[in-house]
């Protein structure tokens, strides 16, 4: 286990000096949308809080901190935060590779065509796009994340935008919820998938569900994906912690401890791996460390781009 | 022996909602952990109800272990808010480091 101190203190820091946790600039994290055409106004503004977008440098960064977990480097990561943000940001985007920065974006690429296909009418201005500072909320470090929220909520404000599509459920918690309660601004929140709607479908196919602690538990949304799913005839194989009771699937843990949070996925996965089925997540979080355990999971907006 | 600390009650309300006095200990919480950890997060809430200040301190860093998931807020029997209360000692922590 790492020092909390030295691992809440250095993201602060980063976030204070470039909004991002990992100190990498925006325009290096925040592409897919150039490949994609969208419009910048619509009757909603889609925010992606760049969590996915995020993911494979939580990898790359995992992977170090797991090397050093238990020994004496460990304890060097306290000069971390004497580094600019931005300085070991740089470092650590090179260091993650071109193929999983772009297998994070695809999912907000299907997601921005499962909307057009559903006649969401939705604008996206990266400029609005930015980081909601849960994890600092998590961490509890609740000055950095009310002074962060602030400033995001009141750009969204400033620029006119009252509803929101989220695309992850820490955004969505932050935005729709921490948001009316520390900064005063309030917007109608969406998740992107309480917003689909296809022509139904018989496809006969039966998945195992992973539901996010915030979609099911803090949100209570779990039974929308379910219902998305069903309409094209995709059926749940139902485990025992599901919905409400989700278990964790131990990403959160991950600056802290990467072996615990190893110990905790690999449970997850025991009980997830066991229908035999494919496993959905809708938490790019969950995905990302999910997928370290080599088992096969998808996120919800892959299978529902492929099949629709 | 560690002191016993009356006011920390009153100081804790900055931090956190004060519903650890709702829990009564049954264990619940500390059962569906997935963390199944030395009776955690219970141990932390009987900290919190006896007032003893030094002992969260010097247990500090179990906090962050808390993945923040839930489940116990969730299925706690007394409404009692034990994943809150966590997050709230966090903070509690957190600024008290920042002072020093
Ligand atoms: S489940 Fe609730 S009442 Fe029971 S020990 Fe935990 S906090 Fe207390
Ligand atoms: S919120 Fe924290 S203490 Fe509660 S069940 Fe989850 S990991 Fe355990």
């Amino acid at each position: 286990m790492f020092n909390p101190r030295d691992i809440i203190e250095t993201l602060a820091n980063n976030v204070r000096q470039t909004t991002s946790p990992f100190g990498i600039p925006k325009f290096m994290v925040n592409k897919w949308h150039k490949d994609v055409n969208l419009p910048e106004e619509g009757e909603y503004m889609l925010i992606t809080g760049l969590m996915y977008q995020f993911t494979p440098f939580i990898e790359k960064s995992t992977q170090y901190l797991e090397k050093y977990e238990g020994t004496k480097m460990a304890s060097l990561l306290k000069y971390a935060k004497y580094m600019p943000g931005y300085l070991s940001g740089i470092g650590l985007a090179m260091m993650t590779s071109g193929k999983e920065k772009k297998n994070a974006g695809q999912a907000l690429k299907d997601i921005a065509f499962l909307l057009k296909k559903s006649k969401v009418d939705f604008g996206y201005r990266p400029d609005l796009d930015n980081y909601s500072g849960i994890l600092l909320y998590d961490m509890g470090d609740q000055k950095g994340f009310v002074a962060h929220a602030k400033k995001v909520a009141k750009k969204l404000k400033d620029a006119g935008v009252k509803k929101i599509i989220t695309v992850d459920p820490h955004t969505a918690y932050a935005i729709k919820e921490l948001f009316p309660k520390y900064t005063g601004i309030s917007f109608e929140v969406k998740s992107y998938f309480e917003l689909l709607d296809f022509e139904s479908k018989d496809l006969g196919l039966e998945v195992t569900i992973h539901d996010p602690c915030f979609f099911g538990r803090y949100l209570k949304l779990s039974d929308i994906p379910r219902k998305v799913l069903g309409n094209l005839g995709i059926t749940e194989f139902k485990i025992r912690n599901q919905g409400e009771f989700t278990s964790c699937c131990g990403g959160p843990a991950e600056s802290i401890s990467p072996s615990l949070s190893n110990e905790i996925m690999e449970k997850r996965v025991e009980e997830l791996k066991e229908p035999g089925k494919p496993i959905i997540a809708y938490c790019p979080i969950c995905l990302g460390n999910l997928k370290k355990s080599g088992a096969k999971v998808e996120d919800l907006s892959t299978i529902l781009a492929r099949h629709i | 022996m560690s002191t016993i600390n009356l006011d920390f009650a009153e100081e804790l309300k900055e931090y956190s909602g004060d519903t650890a006095l709702e829990c009564f200990n049954c264990g619940t919480c500390a059962a569906i952990c997935p963390l199944v950890h030395d009776n955690f997060p219970r141990r932390m809430i009987r900290y919190v109800q006896v007032g003893a200040r030094e002992k969260i301190l010097e247990n500090s860093d179990e906090l962050w272990r808390c993945l923040h998931c839930g489940l116990c807020t969730h299925t706690c029997p007394r409404e009692a808010d034990p994943g809150e209360i966590i997050l709230g000692l966090k903070r509690f922590v957190v600024a008290n480091w920042r002072r020093s």
